[in-house]
């Protein structure tokens, strides 16, 4: 990857709003890691925020359960545009070891769009860190291309 | 009465307070205007975010004050709960209610004096 065009994202910080699903907290863990002293995502800034109105990326772990339904197409709506959705976890992602199950309504991207897949059971904050590159990438493309748009 | 009014331990002129309204009130616009507007109207991203649940309508999620209190009422339900029932919103009963109080200090006073 051009390390200036990836400089160039660097300028700006990236709000990520984490939301669980129905996740067994592994995934959720990782992601934590990925914010502690050995991996620092802060000084990228990259952080986690509080609600999905302050983010620009939404990280979503675990299955979608049928309780979750709604609330996760809620929060999906409820993120200002341009966004870009991250599935953390092997089980948001296929469905995992829940695949078919009764209460699941399937993975995340049977509910809403999804960007970039990070599988793993769980992954490592390495691979939660790359997804999250790739996400801001997008995102920064679906940027400039909002203000063309905007311009023409 | 425009003025500038000496208190003592500062000074108010009617003026300047008119003025910082002013200044004030344009700062406030400004920035108002400075925030995001892009956000799509008459959907979700108008709605507040509460943990993703709908949005209650404004009855049922209304707080009234004594909401406040619910500690301090639960504590004291021993006192409080013959006192509600006291009050039935019957006139008949609370003129009842101040006979028997009014003879029984009236006895009161009459023993004692």
């Amino acid at each position: 990857m051009d390390k200036v065009k990836l400089n160039k994202y660097f300028e700006r910080s990236l709000w990520v709003f984490h939301l669980n699903t129905g996740s067994c907290n592994g995934c959720d863990i990782e992601i934590v890691a990925g914010l502690t002293p050995r991996y620092d995502l802060e000084r990228f800034g990259i952080k986690l925020v509080g609600s999905p109105k302050h983010a620009d990326v939404l990280l979503v772990t675990g299955p979608v359960t049928s309780k979750m339904l709604d609330r996760v197409k809620r929060v999906y709506e409820q993120t200002p545009d341009p966004k870009a959705v991250i599935v953390v976890g092997a089980c948001g992602t296929s469905g995992g070891v829940f695949y078919n199950s009764y209460n699941i309504s399937g993975s995340v991207d049977k509910v809403i769009p999804v960007d970039v897949y990070v599988p793993g059971c769980p992954p490592r904050p390495e691979a939660i860190i790359n997804g999250v590159l790739q996400a801001w990438i997008k995102l920064e493309n679906l940027r400039e291309s909002m203000k063309t748009a905007q311009a023409k | 009465m425009l003025g500038l009014l000496e208190t003592g331990s500062g000074f108010w002129s009617a003026i300047i307070w008119v003025l910082l309204v002013l200044v004030i009130g344009s700062m406030v616009i400004y920035i108002r205007n400075k925030g995001e507007d892009s956000y799509k109207k008459n959907t979700e991203q108008d709605k507040p975010f509460i943990s993703g649940n709908p949005e209650e309508n404004k009855e049922s999620s209304h707080l009234s004050a004594n909401h406040i209190y619910w500690g301090f009422t639960e504590a004291l339900k021993g006192y409080y709960n013959p006192l509600i029932k006291i009050h039935t919103g019957n006139i008949n009963d609370y003129s009842g209610w101040i006979i028997v109080i009014t003879v029984i200090i009236l006895i009161m006073v009459g023993v004692s004096g």
